[in-house]
């Protein structure tokens, strides 16, 4: 490099900045969430707010855990977003291993410039007949209705994730096993999928972490306590006029805790699976 | 499934075919191409979402309502202001933070993990984390701002007219602009290492460097995040339902917000489907508008 010892010495500088200042905006208001979490009302509701206490307590994630429906919602959330990644996937292999090995024929081509034009389609646009097909069909206030519209919006991208995973795998693979006489779908499941594991982790916790994060399929089509999942209902944390912000902000970090575990998994994931070429785009 | 191996070559991978992208294109057609089909309809139709009796045919009656609505203007600039803004603000520290990340330092893998922190966390926390922190009377924002004396007073960011819509335009772009990061990084790693030396060797400058090397390189990258942006935030319900639900007196309303007031709360599913419909064809003009623009400057270069 030619550069002049004051641009390097600048650059440096000013990347350094940049990067701690970056880093400061991204991560303080997940830390004031944890403090706020931990400390009494009294420091909470200080008009002299600091960041450390000498009194930080677990009292409010008790509270939460057990005087409101933060449990039920927690569940309801996990339940919803497993089965949707279980259906989620199942569709998303058998499509994307459709579209990758029979994509000459028009049929596939034309489903798959269909799923292209779905992806494109905003939720909010659909969500009034879909709130009203639902109704007709007794499904509000049902996990069925979550699962239904949250499968519907990650079939696009995770179908085309698992497809340009399966464009990697050698085609002579499936051809030796045709050779030795067996079917297309066992040869999908017992040669391709144990294959698969790297794109089929990344492409579940996508799933995953969408169905957790959703907010407005489940503030519409659930209205019941019983089904909440826990995005709405934390927002319902919130009262009319006043606001208990202590347990607002410990079930917002409980809320938080598995996004992170799994996102810590699929940092990894996605740079090993970039490393071998298995995730484009 | 066995009578399929019996069948031979193109014939069985033609069915099996089907038999495999079928499932996806069940769900395609019944939670997409129905409820599209239907939105439009609707549009044109009378329909109530408490009252069954109230149908019909109603012609363009609901397209004239919601034009003719008072708040629809104002929505449509609210719409335009936050997603102008938003974008405006992720692709700028977008690129200012993407760019630092892809310099050769110490320390760049823990940067980048916690620039992206706040893209993991979901909108109802992140709307609710800084609803708190703005909070008017114990938010730490108004009392650092106070402290170091850029603001005489708390403010009520979320709460008054003038600040709210800019409020969650700022909470927007805190919890989208780390994506712009990683994106922008991907891109500034495929532009060769040689093209920017090339340039040192021929003494360019680094903001000549940023607008002859970096920024072409990134041309393909950045068009596809702002043209995916502009759909994203432009019909994002969450973060503006979740920290002001469109208030005070819509001064944050915009025009998904109000698809979901005519339907929620005013069971007017007529004006809110022809809403709906109003937003399409504004997308497939902006989807029109890019390659057209791209023709006309292509045409112009050609003349000059």
């Amino acid at each position: 490099m030619v550069r002049s010892r004051g641009e390097i010495l600048f650059s440096k500088i000013a990347t350094y900045l940049v990067l701690i200042f970056g880093s400061i905006f991204s991560i303080f208001p997940f830390l004031w969430m944890i403090s706020t979490a931990l400390k009494p009302d009294s420091e909470i509701y200080s008009t002299k707010p600091s960041f450390f206490s000498s009194h930080f307590s677990l009292k409010n994630f008790v509270e939460v855990l057990q005087e409101s429906d933060f449990l039920t919602f927690f569940k309801n959330s996990f339940l919803v977003s497993v089965v949707t990644t279980i259906i989620g996937l199942i569709i998303a292999v058998l499509a994307g291993y459709a579209l990758s090995r029979f994509g000459r024929f028009k049929s596939i081509k034309i489903a798959g410039l269909s799923l292209t034009i779905s992806q494109m389609v905003p939720g909010v646009l659909l969500l009034i007949p879909i709130y009203m097909i639902f109704k007709n069909l007794n499904l509000i206030n049902t996990y069925t209705a979550l699962i239904l519209a949250y499968s519907t919006f990650v079939i696009p991208l995770s179908t085309f994730m698992m497809k340009g995973f399966f464009d990697s795998i050698p085609i002579s693979l499936e051809e030796s096993a045709a050779l030795d006489g067996a079917s297309r779908s066992r040869t999908l499941v017992q040669i391709i999928l144990p294959v698969s594991i790297p794109s089929l982790v990344s492409t579940g916790l996508y799933t995953f972490v969408t169905a957790w994060n959703e907010y407005m399929f489940g503030y519409v089509l659930i209205s019941d306590v019983a089904h909440r999942t826990l995005t709405p209902g934390i927002t319902l944390f919130r009262g009319q006029f006043t606001t208990d912000w202590g347990n607002l902000m410990a079930a917002s970090v409980l809320a938080v805790i598995p996004v992170t575990i799994i996102f810590a998994f699929l940092q990894r994931y996605l740079i090993s699976g970039l490393m071998s070429g298995a995730v484009k785009g | 499934m066995g009578y399929l191996r019996k069948l031979k070559g193109e014939t069985a991978n033609r069915i099996s075919s089907l038999v495999y992208m079928g499932p996806a294109i069940i769900f395609m057609i019944f939670l997409i191409g129905i409820p599209f089909i239907q939105v439009i309809w609707d549009s044109f139709h009378t329909k109530s979402l408490t009252n069954p009796t109230l149908k019909g045919f109603a012609g363009l009656e609901n397209f004239k309502q919601v034009l003719s609505d008072p708040l629809f203007m104002n929505n449509l600039k609210n719409t335009v202001v936050w997603t102008v803004l938003s974008v405006l603000g992720e692709l700028i520290l977008g690129l200012i933070v993407g760019i630092a990340l892809n310099q050769r330092i110490k320390g760049r893998v823990v940067f980048r993990s916690l620039i992206i922190v706040p893209w993991i966390v979901p909108i109802a926390v992140a709307g609710l984390t800084w609803t708190w922190m703005l909070n008017p009377d114990y938010g730490i924002v108004n009392y650092l701002l106070v402290k170091t004396g850029l603001i005489d007073h708390s403010v009520y960011w979320l709460g008054k007219t003038t600040t709210s819509l800019l409020a969650v335009t700022f909470i927007n772009i805190w919890r989208t602009f780390p994506y712009w990061v990683i994106s922008i990084l991907a891109g500034l790693q495929s532009i060769p290492e040689d093209l920017n030396e090339a340039s040192v060797i021929d003494g360019a400058n680094i903001f000549q460097r940023f607008c002859h090397v970096t920024l072409p390189g990134l041309k393909n990258v950045l068009t596809t995040l702002i043209f995916m942006h502009i759909i994203w935030t432009s019909v994002n319900f969450d973060f503006i339902w979740i920290t002001t639900e469109g208030g005070p007196n819509y001064s944050s309303e915009t025009l998904p917000i109000m698809i979901y007031r005519f339907a929620m709360k005013n069971y007017d599913i007529g004006k809110s489907s022809a809403l709906s419909v109003i937003i399409i064809a504004i997308l497939l003009l902006l989807f029109a508008i890019v390659p057209l623009a791209k023709f006309a400057t292509r045409k112009i270069k050609e003349v000059a």
